[in-house]
């Protein structure tokens, strides 16, 4: 048995270590063997999870049987909108009507916000930021800005806890949650991309986004028999436009906010993923990249946490441009 | 840096609630981590003092520009005033230690900081910069395991650090520990003020009382389960001094932290290899601010009945049981070592 000198000295060298790593922005040593299994699980796993996913939509949409409802046309799906570069393609599926607001007067009271990952540590940059450090400092930043407004905030966590995909789904459902915001960084390739996207629930056939999505849904905790369901709610879910509208005001007023202190960033506008936090939430909901941790300038800037409260704020504008559109709605419309 | 004559270990816990330093030279000293600065030039000539840290800081607070800068035990976001208030806690514990911070013969310091078990990148990397020109090397470490360290508690055993803005656990099995050994949850002193004030609010519509208050009672008078006596406290109502029962909102806003903090402490034992798990869970060291609430040592080993049977017990000495911990570990490196993390 080793001597409590022995113990001891060799406790010094892991904290000398520790502090070394977060010195020269290695990821620590637990991180990295995790990571290998993850990866390799991640890949076999969730990759066939959204294979699965779009070769099941492909067959269900050449039989019909989900957009059957609307009797639209059929066609390989290219969701991805921009807009500020390029107008909004139509996602050519069963296209549910808009909610009537002057019939019906809604108000957003409650906001659910989703810090992507944690627990395990998403996406790493080079230089060992996490994608959960960020995305949670970034949640309760704005949950503390939100929190001056008259909205009730909740945060699916608080710390570095993980939770499975349903479980965030559940949280918000169970909280009859009226907004869910869920944050994410992205990794791109090639890494010199620095870009922000927002998501709202809807497929696609775009590769990157299929690879992205697989990413972010890796814990999803859904069985193969929820499937049938997951997709009609991926086709039919008529929450579907207000997402569309609420993530269009969140990427409009990101970009705008955070393009002049990163004047290199690219806006790939709003786009349609079948993201299992967007599927199952029962609320307008979309997923936002904030940044890419693949890129090191950007690395940079999130490390600053000017740019990480100016994130957040960006946020609040949107979450807020999109309330006060229901707010405004006395016959006007937006 | 320059040539110094002199070099001092410190360990320092830098709480959200209270902070705490103990040196090499034997001086061990707790502030208050407020810092405040005089609203105007009225104030400043009042009070005499460009800043104010600690109690006397917390004492002037109508004249001044009040910053209790830390939250879940690491630097608040996004404002530079949170910074620059940090970094006069830092040098107001450096000075209280004796230590001369100017000048051709200033002592070379080394600090260990604890931070919470969990606390980011981000806020690590922070914290060292706010640390650029009070220490000369720095080391930060989890406060849990500072406190292990401290108490050469160091196999088989599991501290629960509870302080204001977090509580933090690790688990000690003779070796460095890894993310899985530690945990950092948010429920603890101040997850406690919020409910005292709320459920206080709620039976005394018309108590006048503010959030320092609130901490004062909780202070002197935390607990969970059973009292004897009735808790009363003296506040203004409609300008009159009036005692009034707390009892029941002190139990039930101090018992609000037991099921996560039980609940997690559970969580690491399971996850401790099956041969050790008995040891571990007799055990379980309780340690910050916090681990002063009356019968909480009482209420974790109740906790641990449901696996078997443990056994919870505070440290002798919570104030100072981080930064003494720390100051342990800055003694122990290695001049090699600090060398290696030099600011």
């Amino acid at each position: 048995m080793a001597s409590i000198d022995d113990t001891k000295a060799q406790l010094l060298r892991g904290v000398v270590q520790d502090n070394i790593d977060v010195l020269q922005g290695v990821r620590t040593r637990p991180l990295i063997r995790r990571k290998g299994r993850l990866q390799l699980w991640f890949w076999s796993g969730s990759l066939a999870i959204v294979i699965a996913l779009s070769t099941l939509s492909s067959y269900l949409i050449s039989r019909g049987s989900a957009p059957a409802r609307s009797g639209a046309t059929v066609s390989p799906v290219a969701a991805v909108l921009n807009i500020d570069f390029t107008p909004e393609s139509e996602v050519p599926l069963s296209h549910p009507r808009p909610i009537n607001r002057e019939a019906i007067p809604l108000a957003i009271k409650t906001i659910v916000i989703d810090p992507g990952h944690g627990g395990e540590p998403g996406a790493i940059s080079e230089s060992g930021v996490t994608e959960k450090e960020i995305t949670l400092d970034v949640a309760l930043r704005l949950r503390r800005l939100l929190e001056n407004g008259p909205f009730e905030v909740l945060l699916t966590r608080e710390s570095d806890r993980r939770l499975s995909l349903d479980q965030r789904v559940a949280f918000a459902n169970e909280h009859k949650a009226d907004l869910f915001l869920s944050i994410h960084v992205n990794w791109m390739e090639p890494h010199t991309v620095r870009a922000l996207e927002t998501y709202y629930v809807g497929p696609t056939d775009d590769p990157a986004t299929l690879k992205l999505a697989s990413r972010e849904n890796k814990d999803s905790a859904y069985a193969l028999s929820d499937y049938k369901q997951i997709l009609e709610k991926i086709y039919v879910d008529a929450r579907r436009d207000e997402s569309r509208v609420f993530a269009k005001t969140i990427q409009s007023r990101l970009f705008r906010s955070l393009k002049p202190k990163n004047p290199l960033l690219q806006n790939r506008g709003v786009k349609t993923a079948p993201f299992v936090v967007l599927i199952g939430t029962q609320m307008p909901a979309v997923l936002v990249e904030i940044s890419s941790l693949s890129n090191e300038g950007d690395v940079e800037l999130l490390t600053k946490m000017d740019y990480r409260e100016n994130i957040a704020l960006a946020l609040l504008e949107g979450i807020r441009g999109y309330a006060n559109g229901f707010k405004a709605f006395d016959g006007k419309g937006r | 840096m320059e040539e110094t004559n002199e070099t001092l270990c410190l360990g320092i816990d830098l709480g959200t609630s209270r902070s705490s330093v103990s040196a090499s030279n034997g001086e061990r000293h707790v502030i208050d981590s407020y810092v405040g600065w005089p609203v105007d030039m009225v104030a400043r000539k009042l009070v005499k003092k460009p800043v104010m840290v600690g109690r006397e800081a917390l004492d002037n607070r109508p004249m001044l520009d009040l910053r209790r800068p830390l939250e879940r035990g690491v630097m608040k976001d996004g404002s530079e005033k949170d910074q620059e208030a940090v970094q006069e806690i830092l040098r107001h514990l450096i000075s209280l230690a004796g230590i001369k911070q100017k000048g051709k013969n200033k002592a070379r310091v080394r600090a260990v900081v604890g931070v919470p078990a969990e606390a980011f990148r981000v806020s690590r990397q922070n914290l060292r910069n706010a640390l650029e020109g009070i220490a000369d090397s720095v080391m930060l470490v989890s406060e849990p395991f500072a406190v292990a360290y401290g108490l050469e508690a160091l196999l088989h055993a599991l501290v629960i650090d509870i302080g204001a803005g977090t509580a933090d656990f690790c688990v000690m099995q003779g070796r460095y520990p890894t993310d899985e050994d530690q945990k950092t949850l948010p429920n603890a002193g101040d997850s406690i003020d919020e409910q005292l004030m709320k459920l206080v609010r709620e039976r005394h519509p018309d108590a006048q009382f503010s959030i320092h208050m609130i901490r004062e009672w909780k202070e002197n008078s935390s607990f969970v389960g059973e009292r004897k006596e009735r808790l009363m406290v003296s506040v203004p109502i409609k300008g009159k001094e009036t005692q009034v029962d707390i009892t029941s909102e002190m139990r039930a806003a101090c018992e609000s932290i037991l099921p996560p903090v039980s609940e997690t402490m559970i969580a690491l034992l399971t996850k401790v290899e099956p041969e050790f798990q008995s040891k571990v869970r007799n055990n379980v060291i309780i340690a910050g601010g916090s681990s002063l609430i009356s019968g909480l040592p009482e209420a974790l080993s109740k906790a641990l009945d449901e696996l078997g049977g443990g056994r919870a017990t505070v440290v002798h000495d919570p104030v100072f049981a981080g930064s003494d911990g720390s100051l342990a570990i800055a003694r122990d490196a290695s001049s090699s070592d600090w060398e290696k993390l030099s600011l």
